[in-house]
């Protein structure tokens, strides 16, 4: 029997909101697929685009980024920003021919454990089907 | 049209009074029928100042020279520089206005405009004027051209050999001046994202392996870079000049190092590089295709810029380079922002 495919998934959670969310599936015991490689930062918007074509680069198959939902975030518009800069780098991606379900985006605040186990459980079943990101990941 | 005798005498005015140091223009080239830019520094030099359709360069981009010029100065000229700019180049002044990168007081703007037709493409015009010694091209009342080869004058339809941006130019006159030569040109082409329309009915597959193709051949000479009036930032993200790596760096101080993308010219690194690009200049191009005419390679770079600027406009109602007095496209939002892609 061949080993079924895991994807490897880079998560970058905004530490009010998502960050928390997931803590709260943790400690929670809310069961979640384990390809997730959460990377914590201070919000949705400090994600520079090239921190997801970096990922990309660097291997990953999946990348999402998750914030605040609009109106709540910790730096009042941090994921107004975050949402245009995102949708841009999308229209990119897609316009250079990576699938376009290997990006996403999702708001997720901090009693939302629930919709984070959601999150990742549909993006791994999206990314399972595709196989490994090939495009954009370094040679060697 | 605009007449070059009211162009130079123009010029001439302000340079002979003193309103402006130098102007920037456009001479014509010691071989060849290209125009090539020129910096006129006495009034008797701008004799040599042309306008026709080869005048493709965006002479913007020596703003950017001037003012890292101006800042290595114990005690700089403070006069304005003069600087001739099509409809295209003065939306890429009117971005860097925005962007506070010059002041308006440090540039006096001669406009010129382009009529009804646009500039050549220099690819275009070898094609079709295959093996003929050109030595003059010249804009006419109507949509064509008139080409001067050894064998005489023939005019051609503008369509045959102008750029492709050129019909998708919605700023055929400049949109911010001190003098308007030319007068005002309005243009409604009818698809002003037509270009990209056959790259976005391609499936995904079909799209990657054409930028793969064509962005394996880049070499990473940083042409499109260089060339670009909006990259003028002292260190780019993709140049690691500051992290320099000496026989005996430490490997732990290397290993520190952040390395965004590799400089060796690899397919991934090379997309990496030009994404990186693209979203830089999201909301800032101007669409002067300068990265596409300098690339040495023949990339249709002009194709990533082009894309996000259709979807700045689609997406957010974004203009570049008509209002400098508004936020740039990504340090501004609007609440109705788009979000039906977020889970």
């Amino acid at each position: 029997m061949t080993e079924e495919f895991e994807p490897k998934i880079v998560a970058f959670l905004c530490k009010w909101c998502s960050s928390a969310g997931s803590d709260l599936a943790g400690v929670s015991r809310m069961e979640y697929p384990s390809n997730v490689i959460p990377i914590q930062v201070l919000c949705s918007g400090s994600v520079s685009p090239l921190y997801i074509l970096s990922a990309f680069n660097k291997g990953a198959d999946g990348v999402l980024v998750s914030g605040c939902h609009p109106g709540d975030c910790h730096y009042i518009k941090g994921n107004y920003y975050s949402r245009r800069r995102i949708a841009l780098l999308k229209e990119l991606l897609n316009f250079i021919g990576l699938e376009p379900e290997r990006f996403k985006m999702s708001w997720v605040s901090a009693a939302e454990g629930t919709k984070y186990t959601e999150v990742i459980k549909e993006f791994v079943d999206e990314l399972k089907p595709l196989g490994a990101q090939t495009k954009l990941r370094r040679n060697g | 049209m605009v007449a070059l005798e009211d162009l130079k005498q123009e010029a001439k005015n302000v340079l002979e009074g003193g309103t402006v140091k130098y102007i920037i223009g456009y001479k014509k080239p010691a071989v060849g029928f290209m125009a090539v830019p020129a910096f006129f520094h006495k009034p008797e030099d701008l004799d040599a100042l042309v306008w026709d359709p080869t005048c493709v360069h965006n002479l913007v981009l020596f703003l950017k020279d001037e003012k890292k010029k101006k800042l290595g100065q114990k005690e700089p000229d403070e006069r304005p520089v003069g600087i001739v700019v099509k409809g295209c180049d003065s939306r890429a002044v009117n971005v860097l206005l925005q962007e506070n990168y010059i002041d308006r007081e440090n540039v006096y703007i001669l406009g010129v405009s382009c009529g009804k037709t646009g500039m050549v493409d220099l690819k275009k015009v070898r094609k079709y004027f295959k093996g003929k010694i050109i030595s003059q091209i010249d804009f006419n009342e109507n949509e064509s051209f008139t080409v001067t080869t050894t064998e005489g004058k023939v005019e051609v339809p503008a369509a045959d050999i102008f750029a492709v941006r050129c019909t998708e130019c919605i700023t055929a006159s400049p949109v911010i001046h001190d003098v308007l030569l030319g007068g005002d040109s309005v243009r409604t082409p009818e698809n002003p994202f037509g270009s990209l329309e056959e790259m976005e009915s391609k499936s995904q597959g079909q799209k990657w392996d054409f930028w793969q193709e064509q962005l394996t051949k880049c070499i990473r000479c940083y042409a499109c870079r260089s060339i670009c009036p909006m990259c003028y930032c002292d260190e780019c993200v993709v140049d690691t000049i500051n992290f320099a790596v000496y026989p005996d760096t430490p490997a732990e101080e290397k290993a520190q190092k952040i390395k965004w993308v590799e400089k060796s010219p690899t397919t991934s690194e090379n997309f990496i590089y030009h994404m990186v690009r693209a979203i830089h200049l999201a909301g800032r191009c101007v669409d002067c295709a300068e990265c596409e005419r300098a690339c040495p390679m023949d990339i249709p770079l002009r194709f990533l810029n082009k894309k996000l600027e259709k979807e700045s406009k689609k997406l957010f109602d974004y203009d570049v380079g008509y209002d400098t007095e508004i936020p740039s496209l990504i340090s501004s939002f609007r609440d109705e922002d788009p979000e039906d892609f977020i889970r």
